[in-house]
């Protein structure tokens, strides 16, 4: 029975490592999974000497992208070289729902954890596999990061501007999307063993096509090359009427214009009379090219007199498309954000209490009980005894594997 | 992959009403699609959704021909009914259904109801103002049926100061900070805004909250309402930037395509128009590997090169030197030539590329499906695999009102009089009739 959120029963064995891996078993984690974390022992999830760094300070407890990466979970230690290792492992996998890991392809194999072993230790499990280019192919053993798989898969090659070279997007967004699909992958993967009483099930996702399967403009151009031939590329500053990321007086502004929202953003800066004229009266004429030039001189003094928030609060009026470019202090600052309550304070060791983003997506369930507060992400191997004492180890058992530095 | 073709596809039997535009919510619907659920979409022959069907119901040729334009029809032609030929709709629809009812009369609110009773889900990305004119809330559909899984993805969320604040994924992550993040190094904010990452985010977080609601439902035996503020769910993909500012007190600000712990890294030019290689260094090993392989093996050994500060410092140097060598490469050739060094790299790929990719071909990435009004073309498959299902998608993208036979007498049971009595009164239809 789900009790007050609706993966509480469930227990997801983690395997992974890294930024995308963690970024799906974390998910889980938010909406009640058990997540146990399996690390290396002494050094842990790689990510763990990542920066961001408290104080800038490097250290095992101390990286912010660790921190935030890993709320919720339980962390155990676990030398996967060891038989007794690999033994621990395949008896928690009698004890989990989900197994998901991100090693290279053919590590887990290596291990003595293929999925016919798991499979065997627990027949309905879910094992999500989730790797840079997948587990068959030419490409599987490529190395990869978050630069070369959004070239490769992205929508990098229209990212920028038309006269540099391609851009990379913020952040670790092409790992993060795929271990949005991990998780996902392992959720649905869970309900046909429950509710079909299926077997388990082995599924592989590859960081490669989950790019290429992206709605972050990669898949409407790939229809759209198919359809007429374009090449998107990059697109220069005003590519459609009205459309840019314009000067304002505390910083740029972005709008999306073009011929079938133009109107409005034209009665946003109070020029109603320009949709009398023949060339901007029906979308033809606005879709002409030389609209955007004609336009800007028009819309630029408008923008420059006005604060970023001066003109959000207009396009909001005039359902006008566009929004600040904003820093992550003014998201920090931002009425919306702090209004809904979105930012949680999570208290940790070597931190102290600090802000992190909030949840993903708000339950609203009907006894109104408000979303549970995140734990913090553990020590490194902080739930060792505790996890194999709940497995059925006795604490006899539990020693002799700390002195064979099994745990 | 474990075992053989067994299984029918995961979500057989799951009813999905789907009244979502655009593409953060439609990208839902299509991961559940793909595997099995039936997705039925409401749409409305007296509204046409606007960037959801094209971006204007009927442009012409010239319009569709200029550059820059947002939608793509086959051929460059928006035919007799362009609704159903834009790239940015058949992208997303494979394997759903359409229907079409007039929600803002009586007869239509009480045809979505009958449709409440028999589905599982239902799921909306609209503007908040917008759902309230055709009364589409949670207190409506639990009344109706309280068993429903219920997910809305607001922008910023369904209260607050933004409620009515509509906005595309680029702006969402204007609003977040994404591009105080992103841009050139050093350079004003120029078109960088051009991502919508935020999109496919929410997409993905929406078709994982349906997961979990759906859970909820199996196992208490009542509906949930789920919401997705598609900028908060989006926010957390810069969740090591937040934790920076507020442990460090620091603001990111745009590193191009270089990063703090890999050094070189970057995008070079290949031969030919627009083509790049992207590289990335992140250990002295890759580096003297690199250096063997772009013809200075001396840098190797240099002291000044010896770490990633000191590579970092000099990073416009090297770039410089790689360059020299990648411009004379095929973009292809120099990523299999430095893959085999043990050095992350990848081609820039275009579109041309995804589809005579080597990799993606043989995991059978793409499938062929025909459209009634747009003809042969290849969709990518589903976002993840496994050996035991028959993933293959059933059909190509809905046109406008396809399924209204299906659904109307089908599904409620409609019969011929009625349905001609809808047909008459605007509700069914396969045209716009605005």
């Amino acid at each position: 029975m789900v009790g007050i959120m609706p993966l509480d029963d469930v227990t997801v064995l983690d395997l992974t490592h890294y930024t995308a891996g963690p970024f799906a078993t974390r998910i889980l984690s938010d909406y009640g999974a058990n997540v146990i974390k399996i690390e290396r022992p002494e050094t842990g999830d790689p990510a763990r000497m990542l920066p961001p760094f408290y104080e800038d300070k490097p250290g095992l407890e101390r990286s912010g992208l660790f921190l935030w990466l890993n709320t919720n979970k339980r962390s155990i230690t676990i030398d996967l070289k060891k038989e007794e290792g690999r033994e621990l492992v395949l008896e928690l996998v009698k004890h989990s729902q989900i197994l998901v890991e991100n090693f290279s392809p053919g590590t887990m194999d290596a291990l003595g954890l293929s999925p016919t072993k798991l499979l065997e230790a627990n027949p309905k499990l879910i094992i999500t596999s989730l790797s840079n280019y997948g587990q068959t192919g030419p490409y599987r053993d490529y190395i990869g990061n978050e630069l070369n798989l959004y070239g490769m898969g992205g929508s990098m090659i229209g990212a920028g501007n038309i006269d540099h070279e391609p851009l990379k997007t913020a952040g670790r967004m092409v790992n993060y999307h795929a271990g949005y699909v991990a998780a996902l992958a392992s959720a649905l993967g869970l309900y046909t063993v429950e509710e079909r009483d299926e077997l388990g099930d082995h599924f592989d996702v590859s960081i490669f096509e989950t790019a290429t399967h992206s709605i972050d403009m990669r898949l409407n151009r790939l229809m759209g090359y198919q359809y007429t031939g374009r090449l998107a590329g990059r697109q220069s500053q005003a590519s459609a009427v009205g459309s840019g990321v314009h000067p304002c007086a505390d910083g740029y502004f972005l709008i999306t214009g073009g011929a079938r929202f133009i109107p409005n953003i034209i009665r946003m800066i109070g020029m109603d009379e320009l949709l009398d004229q023949e060339e901007w009266s029906t979308p033809e004429g606005r879709a002409h090219p030389d609209r955007i030039d004609e336009f800007l001189p028009h819309l630029i003094p408008w923008t420059l007199s006005r604060t970023k928030e001066e003109i959000r609060k207009e396009a909001e009026k005039h359902a006008v498309l566009g929004g600040p470019m904003n820093t992550i202090e003014d998201l920090m600052n931002n009425e919306q954000f702090i209004d809904r309550g979105y930012f949680q304070e999570i208290d940790h060791p070597e931190t102290g209490p600090i802000k992190y983003p909030g949840y993903h997506f708000t339950l609203h369930r009907d006894e109104d009980q408000p979303m549970p507060d995140r734990k913090r992400a553990p020590l490194l191997g902080e739930h060792s005894e505790e996890v194999l004492k709940e497995i059925g180890l006795s604490k006899s058992e539990i020693e002799t594997l700390k002195k064979q530095s099994v745990i | 992959m474990v075992s053989n073709n067994s299984k029918s596809l995961p979500l057989d039997g799951l009813r999905i009403l789907d009244l979502t535009v655009v593409w953060a919510g439609p990208y839902a619907t299509q991961i559940f699609g793909d595997w099995g659920a039936e997705i039925i979409r409401v749409e409305s022959i007296k509204h046409f959704p606007a960037t959801t069907r094209g971006m204007v119901m009927r442009p012409t040729k010239e319009m569709v021909s200029q550059k820059g334009s947002l939608s793509a029809y086959p051929d460059r032609d928006p035919g007799e009914r362009p609704w159903n030929r834009t790239a940015s709709f058949n992208a997303h629809a494979r394997n759903k259904k359409s229907m079409t009812v007039d929600m803002t009369k009586p007869e239509g609110q009480e045809v979505f109801d009958e449709l409440l009773k028999i589905s599982d889900v239902v799921i909306e990305n609209n503007v908040p103002v917008s759902m309230d004119r055709i009364n589409v809330n949670w207190e409506r559909v639990s009344s109706v049926n309280p068993k429903i899984v219920m997910l809305r993805m607001p922008g910023f969320g369904l209260d607050g100061p933004y409620e009515d604040y509509r906005t595309f994924g680029s702006h969402m992550a204007g609003v977040v900070g994404h591009y105080s993040v992103m841009g050139y190094q050093g350079e004003l904010a120029d078109m960088t805004g051009n991502t919508l990452t935020a999109d496919a985010a929410g997409g993905a977080g929406a078709a994982l909250a349906l997961a979990a609601g759906i859970r909820y439902r199996n196992h208490n035996d009542k509906g949930i309402f789920i919401e997705i503020a598609t900028a908060e769910n989006f926010a957390n993909y810069l969740g090591d930037h937040i934790l920076d500012y507020t442990v460090n007190d620091r603001l990111a600000s745009p590193m191009g395509n270089r990063d703090i712990s890999n050094a070189p890294q970057g995008v070079y030019r290949c031969t030919g128009e627009d083509r790049w290689i992207a590289i990335s260094v992140n250990s002295d090993k890759q580096w003297e590997s690199l250096c063997n392989l772009i013809g200075s093996p001396e840098l190797a050994k240099d002291p000044e090169y010896s770490n990633v500060s000191r590579r970092r410092s000099l990073h416009d140097t090297i770039d410089q030197l790689i360059e020299a060598w990648s411009i004379g490469m095929d973009a292809h050739k120099a990523m299999s030539a430095l893959q085999a060094e043990g050095i992350p790299a990848g081609v820039v790929m275009n579109e041309e590329d995804a589809f005579s990719d080597p990799h993606l071909e043989e995991n059978g990435f793409w499938e062929t499906l025909e459209g009634a009004e747009t003809g042969k073309y290849q969709y990518a498959s589903t976002l993840w695999k496994t050996a035991s299902t028959d993933r293959s998608h059933k059909r190509a993208a809905p046109r406008l009102g396809e399924d209204n036979e299906y659904v109307y007498k089908e599904l409620l049971g409609f019969d011929a009089d009625k349905y001609a009595e809808f047909e008459s009164a605007g509700h069914i239809g396969m045209d716009y009739d605005i």
